[in-house]
């Protein structure tokens, strides 16, 4: 039971950090249709500006600029890359993000190196914050959590019930007629954008101590974020929660219980071969949660993909 | 004779509005059948509703007979329905030549072929020159079909429509956004491609509508308040109330 | 442009005899000729080695291009088939009774339809839609199987793959396939089957509807075919070349890992793609061609290879959506009004200043990174067969002086290239 709870924990943290990425990629692929490829690539940049911002001025200066920083970036590569690409269509717009994903990564390790920076979580919260049944839980987790919730209140407030708001929500429904009413949606759409990778910014600032800051962290982590954006349906902010929350805790789940596949089969009535050395189903049996629990995100996304296309909480027709 | 298209109480609700409510009508083999009625009356959502780009909310809608109900738009015009759009929809990279070709290849038992060169079939070359040839646009022939002109493009778009050689032929308001000798020039395209098919059409301009239909309904709000001949409907008191009383006085 | 061609109503209807167009026979009987005599003029083992992952990039590319190009779907995953077909084959190599009576020419074959085998069943629930879902389908799919192959053992080998020996097979012929030249013959001869298959495939009412679908899926609709259907058929037919592209590289290197498999493997097949060009079917060609080329010699220069090989396709997708083909094909009309050569000494002058300005800053850039990067102390370098201290000024300088001249100079030049560009392009306007 208490490990359940620790569990729990750790796959808010996960879930929650998957969110801040998801949103900010959500709300881009909402108002503009385009799947930024390069957004988890922001969330690395987040993290390597934090970490040098850190070796001058500290943690808590790199957790306020580099999410600016970031955010200016990714303005201005919408401003000058995107909006030219766009004339060409949706194909040359993917492409161009993948194409930004492999440069940021390639500019990383040509400012950077290869090898993962001595990024740390500030030593004001490097304390055990409670602990339940002998695991301790860190503080600097409790803050994760505390940033994300934040934020995600911060952002359903701002489009909710501020007047920026409105327009972004009108803006995503009916762009022409929003720019008919007199407002810049050009600008709109760079805001948005800015605002996403932003997000995406702080995500990297807050994750890099704990997951590591290492030039190949937006891909490990890039993937599992479309594929959470496409089980939650593309263009859903709720869907996008939903889907974070889930893989977070499925795949916390499946590397804290060491199930075996073994014993799934014998209780179903299958028996080991004899020989499973030579089966062919030698890996079947001997497959374990913990070896597949950073593939269960796809195999669910492939799941979902088949039996409701859409996504959770897709729109038909997006 | 079973009708070439027949509604029965057709019914489309987008959320809570009700955009066609009940809509009953029948359009005999051969006829010329316009669909007219003030703006936002529903006639291009009862154009899709048929065409099967939406699915009905209620009623049913037959096509020589046989129920159209959760069929795809490509299964619609496999059973002999083929439409214009009312937004010029043409394959703008692929030469006049090759877009009305393409259409062209289903009908002539092509379907999912990948064992044959389409440029060594005499008859679907032979075909789709005479097409163009009907749709005046042989001397455009090998130009990509996105630098035509706006008329000729609604031509071409014409000549895809009826290449396929289905029967009931649905043009959404042909003439649209076209000066009148163009508008002039597209009638009388429409009237000689179409001789012996069933034609349904959506018309804003009246001086087509009445030069080219020999029947006509008029959509009003979602239902059809009248239908008849060109001077049955002129004459038709509600029509003149609901629509015509204004409209006509511009003719 | 659009307006000199709408208003030219003298242009005469060419008609064209039904089947003249199928196959212009001449550009294939030169690329055959090419590849018969390329390994007599360049004979050493490494040249062979270099032309053999070229043809069978230029196969992967062009079945990707079957996707992207003539179907519009973008794949982040196509590795995958490439890669089954391989593994499939080197079970089937290994499978040694079986491969005893198999001439290994036919084995691509094999590759071909375990290549096709996947893509039907991922291709029937990804095709439903064109665009960014069926992208991001890709991609998941692709990384599922990319990390399956640590999982299951038995098929991908886990971590050190699977290897396997070619010369088993049942002699063709009496080749037994031991030397790289037989090979490279072996590879060069599926290279040509599979490319005039796949031009001929465009060329039948799948290939053209595939085109149609691509441009306006909905009006397809409105003609008869289904815009799923369509393509599936693109998908599938996509992944069965992908397959023999897969087999050859099986054939060829006589092991698959996990790396035939992952996302930098079909990222990289679509960037090879997109700089050739996805508009014309020779475009994967040369882009095949120029990427192996570049990588070779630019890796063994520098480490930095992928990083201005990034730059160029960021480039490539905002400045010349064409591609290498798309330049290419800009210059016809010049070409067919015989004024090609009157752009020779603009282009060499703006395109020259521009090239040295792009070597200044790539040696700015190659300073920077042995100034961060070199071990502590070691402050000697070797650029352009230059050795010099990078630690002081004067090469800074001195690259920084090309860089700003070789820009200035393709600035200044620019508009006059312009000029003779639509000079060059004028004569048509001048009938109108």
């Amino acid at each position: 039971m208490d490990l359940i709870l620790v569990n729990l924990i750790d796959g808010l943290v996960t879930g929650l950090l998957l969110f801040m990425l998801s949103a900010g990629l959500t709300l881009i692929f909402s108002m503009m249709g385009v799947l930024n490829f390069a957004h988890a690539s922001f969330y690395m940049l987040g993290a390597y500006f934090a970490f040098q911002i850190s070796l001058a001025l500290g943690f808590w200066m790199g957790l306020l600029l580099a999410p600016l920083i970031v955010g200016v970036l990714g303005a201005g590569v919408e401003r000058y890359g995107l909006r030219r690409v766009h004339q060409y269509g949706h194909v040359p717009e993917l492409i161009f993000t993948f194409g930004l994903a492999l440069l940021i990564e390639e500019l990383v390790q040509f400012i950077w190196g290869k090898n993962q920076m001595p990024y740390a979580a500030p030593e004001i919260l490097q304390f055990t914050a409670f602990s339940i049944a002998g695991n301790s839980i860190p503080a600097y987790k409790i803050f994760m959590i505390f940033i994300s919730v934040a934020i995600f209140i911060g952002l359903l407030w701002v489009l909710t019930r501020t007047r920026v708001g409105m327009i972004i929500q009108a803006a995503l429904t009916y762009p022409k007629t929003v720019e008919a009413l007199g407002h810049n949606v050009p600008l709109i759409f760079m805001g948005v954008f800015g605002v996403g990778t932003a997000l995406a910014g702080v995500a990297g600032v807050i994750a890099g101590p704990v997951l590591g800051t290492f030039p190949g962290m937006a891909f490990v982590l890039g993937s599992i974020v479309f594929v959470t954006i496409v089980i939650g349906g593309l263009g859903s902010l709720w869907g996008a929660l939903v889907a974070s929350l889930m893989i977070g805790w499925i795949t916390t789940f499946s590397k804290a219980y060491n199930l075996r596949m073994e014993d799934l089969l014998t209780t179903l009535g299958f028996t080991k071969p004899e020989a499973i050395a030579d089966s062919p189903w030698r890996d079947l049996w001997s497959i374990t949660s913990p070896q597949i629990a950073d593939i269960l995100p796809y195999i669910l996304m492939v799941l979902i993909l088949i039996f409701r296309p859409y996504g959770l909480f897709g729109k038909r027709g997006v | 004779m079973t009708a070439a298209l027949e509604l029965a109480a057709l019914k489309k609700s987008f959320g809570k509005t009700e955009i066609i409510r009940g809509v009953g009508l029948s359009i005999g083999q051969g006829e010329r059948h316009a669909i007219i009625g003030p703006n936002g009356a529903g006639k291009s959502t009862l154009f899709n509703l048929i065409t099967g780009r939406f699915p009905q909310t209620e009623g049913t809608i037959r096509l020589h007979g046989q129920d159209l109900a959760g069929k795809a738009p490509f299964e619609i015009n496999r059973m002999g329905l083929s439409r214009s759009f009312q937004i010029t929809n043409i394959f703008p990279k692929m030469t006049v030549f090759e877009n009305v070709r393409c259409s062209l290849l289903w009908s002539m038992g092509y379907r999912y072929n990948f064992w044959s060169m389409v440029g060594r079939s005499r008859a679907l070359t032979e075909g789709a020159d005479a097409i163009l040839e009907q749709i005046n646009l042989t001397a455009r022939r090998d130009l990509p079909a996105g630098v035509l002109s706006y008329a000729e493009q609604r031509a071409l778009e014409i000549g895809i429509t009826i290449a396929g050689g289905a029967d009931v032929i649905m043009l959404d308001e042909p003439t649209a956004g076209m000066s009148h000798s163009e508008t002039d020039y597209i009638v009388d395209l429409i009237r000689t491609v179409t001789v012996g098919k069933t034609l349904v059409m959506v018309e804003h301009d009246m001086g087509v509508v009445f030069g080219l239909a020999d029947q006509i309904s008029v959509l009003v709000y979602g239902e059809i308040i009248a239908t008849g001949t060109p001077e049955a409907v002129r004459a038709n008191p509600r029509v003149q109330e609901a629509y015509l009383g204004t409209a006509l006085e511009d003719h | 442009m659009s307006d000199q061609i709408t208003t030219d109503p003298t242009k005469p209807a060419q008609r064209m005899r039904a089947g003249s167009m199928v196959l212009p026979l001449t550009p294939w009987l030169i690329a055959a000729v090419a590849l018969l005599i390329l390994p007599f003029i360049f004979t050493n083992n490494s040249a062979i080695t270099i032309m053999n992952q070229m043809a069978i990039t230029i196969i992967f590319a062009l079945a990707y291009n079957m996707l992207l190009g003539q179907g519009g779907m973008l794949s982040f995953g196509h590795a995958v088939y490439a890669g089954v077909g391989g593994f499939a084959c080197m079970h089937i190599i290994n499978a040694t009774d079986f491969f005893a009576n198999l001439p290994l020419p036919l084995l691509p074959i094999f590759g071909g339809l375990f290549g096709m085998g996947l893509a039907t069943i991922v291709g029937s629930f990804s095709t439903r839609k064109a665009g960014t879902v069926f992208a991001m389908i890709s991609l998941g799919v692709g990384e599922l199987i990319a990390a399956c192959s640590v999982i299951i053992v038995a098929f991908f080998g886990g971590e050190e793959g699977i290897s396997g020996d070619r010369t088993y097979g049942l002699p063709f012929f009496g080749v037994e396939f031991l030397q790289q030249i037989e090979v490279y013959y072996l590879i060069a001869a599926w290279l040509m089957i599979s490319a005039v298959l796949m031009y001929l495939y465009s060329r039948t009412p799948m290939g053209r509807m595939a085109n149609a679908v691509r441009d306006n899926p909905e009006r397809a609709e409105f003609l008869g075919y289904s815009a799923r259907w369509v393509r599936f058929y693109s998908f599938v037919a996509s992944g069965f070349f992908a397959g023999i592209a897969g087999a050859l590289f099986a054939i060829n290197y006589e092991i698959l890992t996990e790396e035939n498999l992952n996302t930098t493997q079909s990222g990289i097949i679509l960037l090879v793609t997109f700089l050739g060009g996805v508009g014309f079917f020779f475009g994967p060609i040369i882009g095949a061609i120029v990427f192996t080329l570049v990588q070779t010699v630019l890796s063994l220069q520098t480490e930095l290879w992928a990083f201005y090989l990034g730059m160029i396709f960021v480039a490539t997708v905002m400045f010349f959506p064409g591609g290498l083909a798309g330049l290419i094909m800009m210059h016809v009309p010049a070409w067919r009004l015989g004024k090609l050569g009157h752009l020779a000494w603009p282009y060499l002058k703006t395109l020259g200043g521009g090239l040295i300005g792009c070597l200044g800053a790539a040696a700015l850039i190659e300073m920077i990174f042995h100034l961060r990067h070199a071990s502590i102390g070691d402050h000697e370098m070797t650029l352009f067969w230059t050795t010099f201290d990078s630690h002081t000024v004067l090469p800074w300088i001195i690259a920084g002086a090309v860089t700003v001249i070789g820009f200035a100079i393709c600035r200044a030049t620019a508009p006059a290239m312009v000029e003779a560009w639509n000079e060059a392009n004028a004569a048509s306007k001048v009938t109108t």
